[in-house]
């Protein structure tokens, strides 16, 4: 049995400790958000936070998880469901097409805002890399990080 | 009116402007018996017809008959019919249709077959139903050709709206015992303003349901759009920012096991045997098959069953192909162009006469031009969750055809279509790749195998080595201007690719003698759509060309474009917008340079600018400026959204993209050697759309990609006197 | 209770023309054991006595690492990855592992494997060596990075 704390809940897995938290949160916990894209860590679909980092669930083993606090894309709303200000951004540019990609989008940018409340572009380019999107949303996910950091963006030319 | 089989008439339910669409009225004598369970949730709702409901608290539902994979398709569609139907934006909800027969797209079955069908009026039902009857034939229920707003959506849920909207009407005004003539509808309000009466439509939705089907249902002229032509917010996208939205690889169904599959790395091989000595040994295992064309484990967890699987050690047979080598396919092409000669091949187009055309031109231009193979590279790799029990099967995934894969589920199983439940799920990407069905058939066959459900995942590693590809082409073009550098000769051939037809063809650029063929050239590699299919690689041949041609006649690549379209005021806007948004013309700074390239495809027309800086060592796109007319365009932001997309994957591959084979198989596996454009490469996108015909709609996810890999390269040669005609252009050095 | 079915080996397979042929079967399946039955096999145990870092920083550097291990093994001999293998990569010469594929921008680069050089690199690999194929990986925080290459470096010095 493998300890950790899952959003704020107590959890035992009964895992192989080599198994990757993706598939223990998906399978054993039944916590579908968190999302297998490329099982090598390049592509960020996997993304959940450990104690706080982001990391790519896929390539960490549940072992590296004990004791510790997993934070999944079901997770960082308020208690009372109130979304948190990066979801809230990421609804108000339309982010998301097919959406696959998007609960690592999602926590790849609430740990770096976390850590850094108002990123520069370079900051952005460099928290975000890890994460592909191939419907190509980059412009849009920009756009929300920095709506969410409170950070002033030039009117969009309408058409 | 000839005579009506059963099954025709119930797809004639609507009609609207003579053309049949699929549809099915509530009335004595539809089997709407067969529907009305799949789609209600008990007694209180009544169907109107089979594209929209309305309940007891006056919540209208469209009945969306497409997929949703990222296009925006359910919000864009709702909103044509809402708007038709007077409903109350806030108060619509969205259904996507189950996967049966009588969903089948009519109007996408016609464009595919009949496009160009012109007939009289009154014949037009019985085409229209024997189109109908080849379209359930086929299995179309179908997501894509960016087919959905301009086909579904303008034909058969506008007319569905504005149908409903006249018959709650004809039933309120039998009611209220008035002129139907003086009744109005408004935010899903029926009101007599005479009489000061006003209620609710669901107060007259059963009433509606006897009314007969108004023959021609009337459409609104643009000027009356209320929800058509708003930028409104995606249904589907509070649910992806929450973890919530289920896409195939979430089906959760109780007792439910995890398969991991290997099929032999060259395509049309067996597996001859496999050596599963340590898999049957390893954690968490149930069941190792040898399917024949693939192996599979089957076991509790997903990643016990892929390491069980990396354990086995299988042998496949020999195939024509195994020493099969890229270089070889490519020289397959130029041998079969150099066959074709001068006459041979399949031709596509001609007019005038190009051997004489090209004999007399003053400037002689010829160039070759290479594409590699693609994968799809969806983000949620391709899956499938099967049971097979007791003479039924339910299959779970998301397919961008959902009758079909109910389809192929049942063939695989050995059952009746009527037997198989399909249950289609958000798609985490399409991009043409989910069109197929390869991998419904193999869950279905390993779950009737193992008689319980199992849940089939590929790994990305077999996601990009067992894709059905975008295919590699050579084109091969000569060209022709005159003493004054005006186009007067048009000759391409070109290795044969997959559809639609028009993508090597340039009606709107004025080239007096062309001509334009194919030839065929066999490959054991499976192939498949591939967002914008054959544009995306004729879009690069095309352009390129043009450009090359106009480098030839001494003007500049927008000055040559706007002359062959002088006589195509609607594509010479969309070019002149383009320019006009890129500043064309001014000044950038040193290796800096401007590409413009222009793609009409799937009923829209795009021109783009982009602009490159070529100072470090590979090249950097920083701005795009895209100019689109889809006719008219039903939702701003998402047809926006669309592009912003098409030029990401398109930019991709034009930088990237390549699948490369050895020894017959596919070299790449996943994100390291099959890189992605990432955020910290994404260009500006800047885009104007322009609403050009609101009669004739275009598509909106695929218009968008065909052009940006030329204009890129264009602007590389703008900037570099290099000219580009081979992707991708990580191949090429730019130090 | 391995059970193994030797089915008749089909040398084609057709598609079923209609839906009362099933598409082929298995031409072997092996059937370790039931659902919900006991495993056949016993779980391979836990390496419940790893051995404990000699410090909070090299532990912190062992459990970042795993994000690391998708691509690089840090296993003496190991095979290398979609990255090489990092034993002994401390003090080294970039693009030196024998065997990997490395990029053309690695191999000009002249680096050598310092652990300040390391911690440059990680912190943003596209940044520090322009066109390496090492695109995912990069740690931002600092205080991580520094424990990841404490713990390569403590590895090779065992």
């Amino acid at each position: 049995m493998i300890k950790l704390n899952v959003n704020g809940q107590a959890k035992e897995v009964d895992a192989d400790p080599a198994t990757p938290i993706l598939w223990v949160v998906r399978e054993n916990l039944n916590m579908p958000g968190t999302k297998f894209g490329c099982g090598i860590a390049q592509c960020g679909a996997c993304t959940i936070h450990l104690d706080g980092q982001p990391v790519r669930s896929c390539s960490t083993p549940i072992s590296a998880a004990e004791g510790k606090s997993v934070t999944t894309i079901e997770g960082i709303a308020g208690e009372d469901g109130t979304l948190h200000k990066v979801q809230q951004a990421w609804i108000e540019a339309q982010v998301p097409q097919c959406g696959y990609c998007q609960s690592g989008q999602i926590m790849s940018a609430t740990a770096l805002l976390e850590k850094n409340p108002r990123p520069t572009d370079a900051q952005i380019d460099e928290a975000m890399a890890g994460n592909v999107c191939r419907c190509g949303m980059y412009g849009r996910i920009r756009t929300a990080i920095k709506a969410a950091a409170g950070i002033e963006q030039p009117a969009k030319v309408e058409a | 009116m000839g005579k009506w089989s059963r099954r025709a008439f119930i797809g004639a339910g609507v009609a609207a402007g003579g053309a049949l669409v699929v549809g099915v009225a509530v009335r004595q004598g539809n089997p709407i018996d067969k529907l009305s369970p799949l789609l209600t949730n008990g007694e209180n709702e009544q169907l109107l017809n089979a594209w929209v409901k309305v309940d007891t608290d006056n919540i209208v539902t469209a009945v969306i008959p497409h997929v949703e994979m990222g296009q925006g398709v359910y919000t864009a569609l709702a909103q044509m019919l809402a708007d038709e139907m007077d409903a109350d934006w806030n108060k619509v909800r969205i259904l996507e249709a189950p996967a049966d027969m009588q969903y089948v797209s009519d109007s996408i079955a016609r464009d595919f077959l009949a496009p160009d069908l012109q007939v009289p009026a009154w014949f037009e039902p019985t085409v229209a139903g024997g189109i109908l009857e080849l379209a359930q034939a086929m299995g179309l229920q179908f997501t894509g050709g960016s087919y959905s707003v301009r086909a579904t959506g303008q034909r058969a849920m506008r007319t569905a709206g504005a149908a409903a909207r006249e018959m709650l009407v004809a039933a309120a005004a039998s009611e209220w015992q008035v002129p139907a003539s003086e009744i109005a509808t408004a935010d899903s309000m029926i009101s007599h303003a005479k009489s000061g009466k006003s209620e609710p439509f669901a107060k007259f939705a059963l009433a509606a349901a006897e009314q007969s089907l108004p023959a021609k249902p009337k459409l609104k002229s643009p000027e009356n759009y209320k929800i058509m032509g708003q930028p409104m917010a995606r249904h589907d996208i509070p649910a992806k920012v929450d973890g919530s939205a289920v896409f195939g690889i979430d089906a959760d169904v109780p007792g439910m096991k995890y398969a991991a599959v290997k099929a032999p790395p060259v395509i049309g091989a067996t597996v001859e045997s496999m050596d599963a000595s340590t898999a049957k040994t390893m954690p968490g295992v149930l069941q190792i098959l040898n399917m024949g064309d693939f192996v599979a484990v089957v076991a509790d967890g997903y990643w016990q069953a892929q390491q069980a699987l990396n354990s086995i050690n299988a042998q496949y047979s020999k195939t024509e192909a195994d020493d099969l080598d890229l270089d070889a396919i490519f020289a397959r092409y130029a041998t079969s162009l150099d066959e074709a000669g001068e006459d041979g091949g399949d031709m596509q187009t001609e007019a005038g006469d190009v051997a004489k055309s090209f004999a007399g031109a003053a400037t002689k231009v010829e160039a070759e031009y290479k594409v590699p193979f693609l994968a799809h590279a969806t983000m949620e790799p391709m899956n499938c969750t099967a049971w097979v029990r007791d003479g039924k099967c339910d299959v779970w995934s998301g397919h961008q055809a959902p009758v079909n894969a109910r389809q192929t589920a049942a063939d695989a199983a050995g059952l009746a279509f009527e037997d198989v439940t399909y249950h289609n799920a958000y798609l985490g990407g399409g991009f043409g790749r989910r069109s197929t069905s390869d991998y419904i058939t193999m869950a279905t066959r390993i779950a009737s195998a193992t008689g319980y459900p199992v849940k089939m995942i590929w790994s990305r590693e077999e996601d990009t080595a067992q894709d059905h590809y975008r295919p590699s082409a050579t084109s091969r073009f000569r060209g022709g201007l005159d003493k004054d550098g005006k186009a007067v000769s048009w000759n391409n051939i070109h290795t044969h690719l997959f559809d639609p037809a028009d993508a090597p063809t340039i009606p709107y650029y004025n080239i007096a003698s062309h001509k334009i063929r194919k030839v065929d050239v066999p490959m054991h590699l499976r192939f498949g759509p591939w967002r914008s299919v054959d544009h995306s690689q004729h879009g690069f041949f095309i352009e390129s060309f043009v450009d090359e041609m106009a480098d030839a006649a001494g003007k500049d690549g927008y000055a040559f474009r706007q002359e062959l379209l002088a006589e195509s005021p609607r594509h010479l806007k969309v070019l002149d917008t383009a320019a006009r948004m890129s500043g064309w013309g001014s000044a950038l700074p040193e290796k800096h340079g401007r590409g413009i390239a222009f793609v009409p495809s799937f009923g829209s027309i795009v021109a783009q600018v982009a602009e490159v800086d070529m100072s470090g060592a590979k090249p950097k796109v920083t701005k795009v400026f895209v100019a689109a007319d889809p006719g008219f365009v039903i939702n701003p932001d998402g047809f926006t959204a669309q592009m912003e997309s098409a030029i990401v994957y398109g930019l991709t591959a034009a930088l990237y993209g390549e699948i490369t084979i050895k020894g017959g198989s596919v070299q790449q596996s996943n994100f390291h050697d099959y890189p992605m454009l990432r955020i910290d490469e994404m260009p500006e996108v800047e885009v104007i759309l322009i609403n050009g015909d609101h009669e004739r709609l275009g598509g909106g996810g695929e218009p968008g990609l065909p052009p940006i890999a030329p204009a890129v390269t264009n602007a590389i040669f703008a900037a570099t006197g290099t000219r580009i005609r081979e992707l991708p252009l990580s191949k090429h050095s730019f130090a | 209770m391995t059970t193994v079915r030797k089915l008749a080996c089909l040398s084609v397979f057709l598609l079923a023309a209609c839906g009362a042929d099933p598409a082929p079967g298995p031409v072997e399946q092996i059937i370790v054991r039931e659902p919900g039955a006991a495993p056949a096999v016993t779980l391979a145990t836990a390496d419940a006595n790893a051995d404990d870092p000699a410090s909070a920083l090299l532990a912190e550097g062992k459990a970042a690492f795993a994000n690391c291990s998708a691509c690089h093994s840090l296993e003496k001999g190991a095979p290398n990855g979609a990255g090489p293998n990092l034993f002994g990569i401390v003090g080294a010469a970039a693009a030196a592992v024998p065997g990997f594929s490395y990029s053309d921008a690695l191999k000009g680069s002249g680096i050598t494997w310092t652990a300040a050089e390391l911690d440059s690199f990680i912190a943003n690999p596209a940044a520090k060596v322009p066109g390496t194929t090492m695109v995912a990986g990069a740690i931002a925080d600092p205080a991580k990075r520094q424990a990841v290459t404490a713990y390569i470096e403590s590895v090779t010095a065992n």
